[in-house]
Formats: C-alpha cells, sequence, structure tokens
C-alpha cells in the first residue's frame, strides 16, 4: 500500500495526501481525537451533537449558506463521532476541492454554534435513539455495551443518552470547541488530488486560530472492564431471541489484537466462517451469524452475534457457547489457520478500493499513532502466527464472555437455562 | 460469446481487485401461482453446491483466493457476484458459473436451508419498519407481484419442493437472460482469456429459453390507508408513486433530479421544509426504485404520531410550492450537481461498475456510462416541472399511515 505524504500546515495541522488518480473525485476526512469516549460526566452525547452542529454554520457561513455551498457543488459532507474520534468527511469533484477542502478547518476551528440549530440537531438526535429502540440487535448490543464497559468512556452509544442529551447546555458546547485538536488532528486527503493543496490549505490556516497537536501523540483513555452483570435479559414481543456474547479484548495497538483478529476471521468471516457454517449451514439456526469486532484505540469489544427463532432459542444459545468453549480448548487446525489467514489478507484489498476507503484508513492509523508500516507488518505477522499463539490469546482474553438476550419472555427463559446449564459459564 | 452468451467488462486501473457479477432475470416478479419466495430461497439453494461442488466448497475455495461473494434477489434479476485478486480471476470464473448453473437441490440441503430462509422472514418480521414498507408495497401494487414480498409467504415457503424449485430455475435461467459482467483490475488479453475458458462452460452453453419472459406493467392504487404496528417507535408515513419503467432512461435520469431536488440534503424542498423549518420529522426520504415493469417512488417521514396529519400537510404545501412558480436556475443546478456525482462516485469501486454494467446489458440498456449524464444535460427547470414532478402529485400517491400499536 502506498504511504502518504505528510506535512505540518501552520498552527500545527498534519496534512496526509494520496495521489490516486482514478476518476477525478477525491475523499477528505479531518480526524480529531474527540469521541464519545471523553463525553463529559452527565453528557453522554455531547461529542455527537457537536459533530452535528460542526456542519450547520461556521466563520462567515450560515447553517444555510454552508449547506448552499456543499450541496451547490453536489459534495457529500457529514460529520460524526465514534468512541474514539470526531470526524469529519468530505467527498466531491476534484474540481470543487480547492472551495470545499478550506471550510473543514473552518468548521472544526470556527463553528457557529447557533443555538438554535443547536436545538434542531438535539431534537434529531433524541429521536434517532428513541426509533433505535425499534431494532431487537441495537437493544441487545446496548446491554452487553453496559455489561461490558458499565458507564466508562466506551459504555454508550455515541449519540447519547436522552435526559443527558437533552441537558447539555451550549456553554459545554462551546468549552468542547476550545479544545477541539488538542488531543491530536489530522486531515487526509485522497483521490485524484490537483492544484496546490498545502498552499490552499495553509494560507486559510493563516488565517484562523487553530492549533491541533499532533495526531497519535496523546495518552489513550482509561477504559474501565471490570465487569458488569454476566447475563442480561430484554424482554420484547419478537418472533426471534436475539443473542449477543462477548467481552472486552485488547486495542488495535496491542500484540495480542492481531491473533484475535485472525480468530474473528476464522469464526465470523464470509460464508465459509465457522459460525456460519455450525450454525447455519449445519443446523439452520439463523440467517444472519457473526463477530463484531470494531478497530479502537483502547478496549475494544469482541462480540459474537445471531438471532433465531424463539422456538430454537435455548438449542441456539448452547450451541453457540459451545462455540465459545471450543475456541477456548480447541487449536485451529492447519486448513482452519490457512484459510483464515488467506481472507484476512483478502480483507484488506477490499478496504482500500475507494479514496474514501483510503483516506479513512489512514486517519485511523495516524489518529491512533500507529506505525506507518502498521499494515504490512500486521500482514506479514499474520501469515506467521501459529494456531498455539492463537489459542493461548483466546485463553488470555475470552475466558469471561457476557451474554446479552433480547426477545419473547419463554425464549429467554430457554436461553437463559441453556445458559445457567452451560459448562462455559459454569467455572465462571 | 460464441453461443449468444453475454459477457460485459470494463477495467477500473486502480481498482485491486477483479469483480465478477452473474446477472439472471429471474427475480420474484416471475414466479408463478404457488411460487412465493421462489426466486430467493433458490438463491440460497444455488450456494449448497452442484454436481461438482460440496457444499460448501464454493465459499472455501473463493475465500481461500483472498475473495469473498454474495448474492442479491430482487423484484427483477438476481445476481451472483465474487470479488477476487487479478491472479483468481479464471478459477473464480469457473466455480462461479458452475455453482450458479448446476444447483444440486439436494432434498436435505433444501430442508436445511428453508429453516434458514425462514429465520430470514422472521428477522425482517421483527423490524417494524420493514413491515411498515411491506405493507405500503402490498396496498399500492394490489395483485401485481412487487406488492408481493421477495422473501416470500411462511405457508408457501412451507409447501416448495425441489422438483417445483428446479421447475423455476429451468424456465428462467437460460441463455437469453443471463449476463457475466467484469469489472475492475482486468486487461483486454484478461478478458479475452476468461471468454475462451468460459465458451465450453455451463454458461458458454447455456440452453436458449422456450417461452418469453412476461413483465407485468405495474399501476400504483391511489388511496389513503393505516396501520398499527407493533415495536414501532416513531410513526411513519409513507408514500408510493408509480414511475415510467427502468428502461426509459431519459425518465430515470429526470426522476433522480427531480427526487433529488425534493428531497436530497438540507437545502432540498421537503427536508428543508419538514425537518429543517417546521421541525415536524426526524428524517424524511425519497427514494427512486427503478424497476422494469415500472419504477417506484417511496417516500418516508419519520415523525410523532400527533405529526402525522401536519405532515402530510406540508408535503402538499410543497408539492403546490414547486409546481405553482418556476425551478430556478441555481437550484436546477444544485439537483443536477448532486445527481452527476453521485453517479460519477458509484463508479469507483469494481463492484459499484459490474453491477451497473451487468445489470444495464441483462436488460438491453445502452453500456454506455456517459448515457445518463448525457440525459441530464437534456433537462432544463421548465421540462422539469411540467414532465416530471408533475408525476409525484400527492393525489396519485398510495399513502400509509403507520403508528405504534
Amino acid at each position: 500500500m502506498s504511504s502518504p505524504r505528510l506535512i505540518t500546515l501552520p498552527g500545527g495541522l498534519t496534512l496526509a495526501t494520496l495521489e490516486r488518480g482514478g476518476p477525478p473525485i477525491l475523499a477528505a476526512r479531518l480526524w480529531m481525537a474527540h469521541g464519545s469516549g471523553l463525553d463529559p460526566t452527565g453528557a453522554r452525547g455531547a461529542h455527537q451533537l457537536l459533530a452535528g452542529v460542526l456542519t450547520r454554520g461556521c466563520g462567515q457561513l450560515s447553517a444555510e449558506s454552508l449547506a448552499d455551498l456543499v450541496e451547490g457543488r453536489g459534495a457529500a459532507l457529514r460529520a460524526e463521532a465514534s468512541e474514539d474520534n470526531l470526524l469529519i468527511s468530505l467527498k466531491c469533484a476534484t474540481e470543487d476541492g480547492a472551495t470545499l477542502l478550506p471550510l473543514l478547518l473552518q468548521m472544526a476551528s470556527s463553528p457557529r454554534l447557533e443555538p438554535d440549530q443547536i436545538e434542531l440537531e438535539r431534537q434529531l438526535n433524541v429521536q434517532s435513539l428513541q426509533r433505535q429502540r425499534e431494532d431487537p440487535f441495537q437493544l441487545c448490543h446496548e446491554a452487553l455495551r453496559s455489561q461490558v464497559y458499565s458507564d466508562g468512556p466506551y459504555g454508550h452509544d455515541p449519540l447519547g443518552v436522552i435526559d443527558e442529551l437533552e441537558a447539555i447546555p451550549l456553554s459545554q458546547l462551546q468549552s468542547l470547541v476550545g479544545t477541539l485538536g488538542q488531543r491530536g488532528a489530522v486531515l487526509v486527503v485522497s483521490g485524484h488530488l490537483d492544484g496546490d493543496l498545502d498552499q490552499l490549505l495553509a494560507s486559510t490556516l493563516n488565517q484562523l486560530p487553530w492549533t491541533p497537536a499532533r495526531p497519535g501523540h496523546d495518552l489513550p483513555l482509561a477504559v474501565d472492564t471490570t465487569s458488569g452483570p454476566s447475563l442480561e435479559l430484554l424482554e420484547q414481543d419478537t418472533e426471534q431471541l436475539v443473542l449477543m456474547l462477548g467481552c472486552a479484548t485488547p486495542p488495535l495497538a496491542h500484540p495480542d489484537s492481531l491473533p484475535l483478529r485472525l480468530l474473528q476471521a476464522h469464526l465470523g468471516l464470509g460464508m465459509s466462517s465457522r459460525l456460519f457454517l455450525v450454525m447455519r449451514e449445519e443446523r439452520g439456526l439463523a440467517y444472519d451469524v457473526g463477530v463484531h469486532m470494531p478497530a479502537r484505540r483502547a478496549s475494544t469489544p469482541t462480540i459474537w452475534h445471531l438471532s433465531s427463532s424463539a422456538e430454537r432459542a435455548g438449542e441456539a444459545c448452547t450451541a453457540l457457547l459451545d462455540e465459545w468453549q471450543r475456541v477456548l480448548e480447541v487449536p485451529l487446525s492447519a486448513a482452519e489457520l490457512h484459510l483464515a489467514q488467506a481472507k484476512y489478507l483478502g480483507q484488506d484489498a477490499m478496504g482500500r478500493q475507494t479514496c474514501g476507503q483510503i483516506a479513512e484508513r489512514h486517519a485511523l492509523l495516524l489518529g491512533f499513532g500507529l506505525p506507518a508500516d502498521f499494515i504490512e507488518t500486521s500482514l506479514q505477522r499474520a501469515a506467521q502466527l501459529s494456531a498455539e499463539e492463537v489459542l493461548a490469546v483466546a485463553q488470555r482474553w475470552l475466558v469471561r464472555p457476557h451474554l446479552s438476550l433480547c426477545g419473547s419472555a419463554p425464549a429467554l427463559e430457554a436461553a437463559a437455562t441453556a445458559w445457567r446449564k452451560h459448562g462455559l459459564n459454569a467455572h465462571l | 460469446m460464441g453461443s449468444g452468451a453475454q459477457i460485459v467488462s470494463l477495467a477500473l486501473p486502480q481498482s485491486p481487485l477483479v469483480c465478477l457479477d452473474l446477472w439472471c432475470r429471474a427475480g420474484s416478479v416471475f414466479e408463478d401461482a404457488g411460487e412465493s419466495g421462489m426466486a430467493h430461497f433458490l438463491e440460497h439453494m444455488v450456494f449448497k453446491g452442484s454436481q461438482r461442488l460440496q457444499a460448501g466448497d464454493f465459499d472455501r475455495r473463493i475465500e481461500a483466493l483472498g475473495g469473498s461473494s454474495n448474492a442479491a434477489t430482487g423484484f427483477d434479476d438476481v445476481h451472483y457476484h465474487v470479488l477476487i485478486p487479478p491472479g483468481a480471476l479464471l478459477e473464480a470464473s469457473d466455480l462461479l458459473v458452475n455453482l450458479v448453473f448446476g444447483p444440486r437441490l439436494d432434498c436435505s440441503d433444501f430442508h436445511m436451508e428453508r429453516q434458514v430462509v425462514l429465520e430470514e422472514l422472521a428477522q425482517s418480521q421483527d423490524q417494524p419498519e420493514e413491515k411498515a414498507l411491506q405493507s405500503l408495497l402490498e396496498l399500492a401494487c394490489g395483485s401485481h407481484p412487487y406488492g408481493r414480498p421477495i422473501l416470500g409467504e411462511r405457508q408457501a415457503l412451507l409447501a416448495h419442493t425441489p422438483e417445483a424449485m428446479r421447475s423455476f430455475q429451468q424456465r428462467h435461467y437460460r441463455r437469453e437472460n443471463c449476463v457475466m459482467a467484469l469489472s475492475g483490475a482486468i486487461t483486454p488479453s484478461s478478458i479475452a482469456a476468461l471468454q475462451a475458458h468460459l465458451e465450453g462452460s455451463e454458461f458458454g452453453q447455456l440452453a436458449s429459453a422456450e417461452h418469453p419472459q412476461n413483465l407485468p406493467p405495474l399501476a400504483v392504487k391511489a388511496g389513503h390507508h393505516h396501520v398499527a404496528i407493533k415495536r414501532l417507535e416513531s410513526a411513519r408515513l409513507l408514500m408510493a408513486w408509480a414511475l415510467p419503467p427502468a428502461s426509459q432512461l431519459p425518465a430515470v435520469m429526470a426522476m433522480d433530479l427531480a427526487t433529488t431536488l425534493l428531497a436530497e440534503g438540507r437545502r432540498s424542498r421537503l427536508v428543508e421544509r419538514l425537518r429543517e423549518d417546521l421541525r415536524i420529522v426526524e428524517s424524511i426520504d425519497l427514494d427512486l426504485h427503478m424497476l422494469e415493469c415500472g419504477s417506484l417512488a417511496l417516500l418516508e417521514a419519520v415523525c410523532e404520531p400527533d405529526e402525522l396529519l401536519a405532515v402530510q400537510a406540508a408535503i402538499g404545501e410543497v408539492w403546490d410550492d414547486v409546481m405553482g412558480a418556476p425551478i430556478s436556475a441555481v437550484e436546477f443546478e444544485r439537483s443536477r450537481r448532486l445527481v452527476a456525482n453521485s453517479y460519477c462516485f458509484g463508479l469507483e469501486a469494481a463492484g459499484g461498475v459490474a453491477s451497473l454494467i451487468g445489470n444495464g446489458t441483462l436488460w438491453k440498456r445502452s453500456d454506455d456510462l456517459a448515457a445518463p449524464l448525457r440525459e441530464l444535460d437534456q433537462l432544463d427547470p421548465a421540462s422539469l416541472q411540467a414532465h416530471w414532478l408533475s408525476l409525484l402529485n400527492p393525489a396519485q400517491a398510495c399513502v400509509l399511515q403507520a403508528v405504534p400499536q
């Protein structure tokens, strides 16, 4: 993979550019190390609210004029918070880059924070949170997140908690804006580039009072992973029972992360994966089954998920727990290891097909402070890992899973009984 | 190809991968009485193997090559695609055509996979938003196949047999009804090698269709309906309009422009009025579904139950405003750029391009990727308003209010 060209712009912002040729379009990501993990106490949802408000007016531009400018060029702009960062994303025609790229810097450094626009964004977020409750997977995931991270930095949805979101004052958003970039920021631009971007952005920054720190040099969040309850039941009037089984695993940069990601490829990636074969192909227990393992700067959750009809809830739960136990006891066969390695390598090319994907990947590497050759090193190391090393890492991190269940009362009862009886739970 | 089977390709020099995308005119619209859900169930069964490939062989071999595969069934067509490194092209094409054109339809696999399809159906039934959308399509399309769920009815699925599936497969997976699309990291020589390789394959040797396929024209029944859905948290106002079929490119591009002007971005008419100014919706979307029997425009507004009437009234006012005064050049240009850019953004990855040229060739449309942009340039604000925006008259829509039970 090609490396980005890095320069430091006036004020301290790191600019990374990746020339890709291809169609005359470009993608940009302004990555700031300020995510929902830093939401102030009692103000869960503050960073996502702030992210939304950044797109609602900056500098001399009102919310309307900013939208007119962006949409008038046919561009796509959005801003959102995840656990580790606040990200402003832009995709546009190359010819519009000179007009639109400087806006990203203005949004981050001098947002208008108009009270009326804050109220609108706040209401939209509250309504989204309310509507998310329609999705049983969302409910089940929320519960598991609490079991694993309780009310620590990773313990809530970046959208927030309704009561707290409704009470966040303007002054709190103002003080968050004052810190934006102080923990590190980077602007990554990828695609068909044209003109002197360095000069263009330098002249923008010369007129803005923005002094962000270099990315990746702040301390990762201290994420508490002291466990909450091991079993959580959520009653919903649904046909299926949703099951999520998971626990906290190490950060992306930790040496144990790679063996766990190889295990994820073995268990949950593609139709050849172990869980797909055992749960779906051999038993017809589920349509969707997989392993969720996001890239996190601090503790990374590993979550196995599936949904199965209420009448097969006990069987599905036992089968899922059997698989978890197997991971702790049985090393991968040579064929399984080889296939997992091929899939892990294959994923790499799939993640760099568009300039947006490329910009996002480099923003994450730089933002997390990972070495420039992190991906190459990981690919090489993955090809050399042994089944014994993978097993040892699984035994280190996966011994105490939590189970979250969402479904009808009889389905919950059947699955909870299966959990109580299972050997995996018995020795906890 | 020599046999008449069609391959269409487009190289993308930046792409690290190749996409092979096999399209077939075998969507749910072609299901006869008693075949509800058969097109989609067959798509599942295809992955259960052929005479040469045991269940799971295909997935394991594609993924061992560093690739991935998937499939999707729509109202009109089904497609099976693999994404693989360039060196694996010939091997992957072999596996794909053998899998798709020689399904084994083994009886015990059939019973097991039916469980999976029933789980998929149950999973979608647990999403109240999907139930609301299905209700709208039923009400809007009436007895037309687009009114029926692609996943099928539970009772019909329970009654299906491998023999009935074989009959559906043999009627529709025929030479005239299939296209292989190829895009990404390919060269003239790799395309020629693929073609030579496929001549003698199941794909190259496909038999000709015995009967022409029938596409019943779509009409939408205007009217107002109300439904209560359990586990819905916010109310939905849903609307459906009938539009010209996907074969009419000028209409497709014009309607893309019209729906963008109305509902794409904060400065679009509906979003600005209902979400930004009146603040009575959480979101409002107007999507164009290009379909062969007649396209559909589907509107979804998410709001509080007590705002439903206000939302409906505001949509009517927006339409009156749009039709009541000329569309400005600025507003037209904003919409035109959004449509053109969104089309160009979709041409970056091999999967998107293979899908576009595969589907276009399947339905005998132009394979010229610049044609949609040229159609866009033919439009002007006055004709957009008179000929196209006028099709979205709320009085001609099928309207459904979905509220929490």
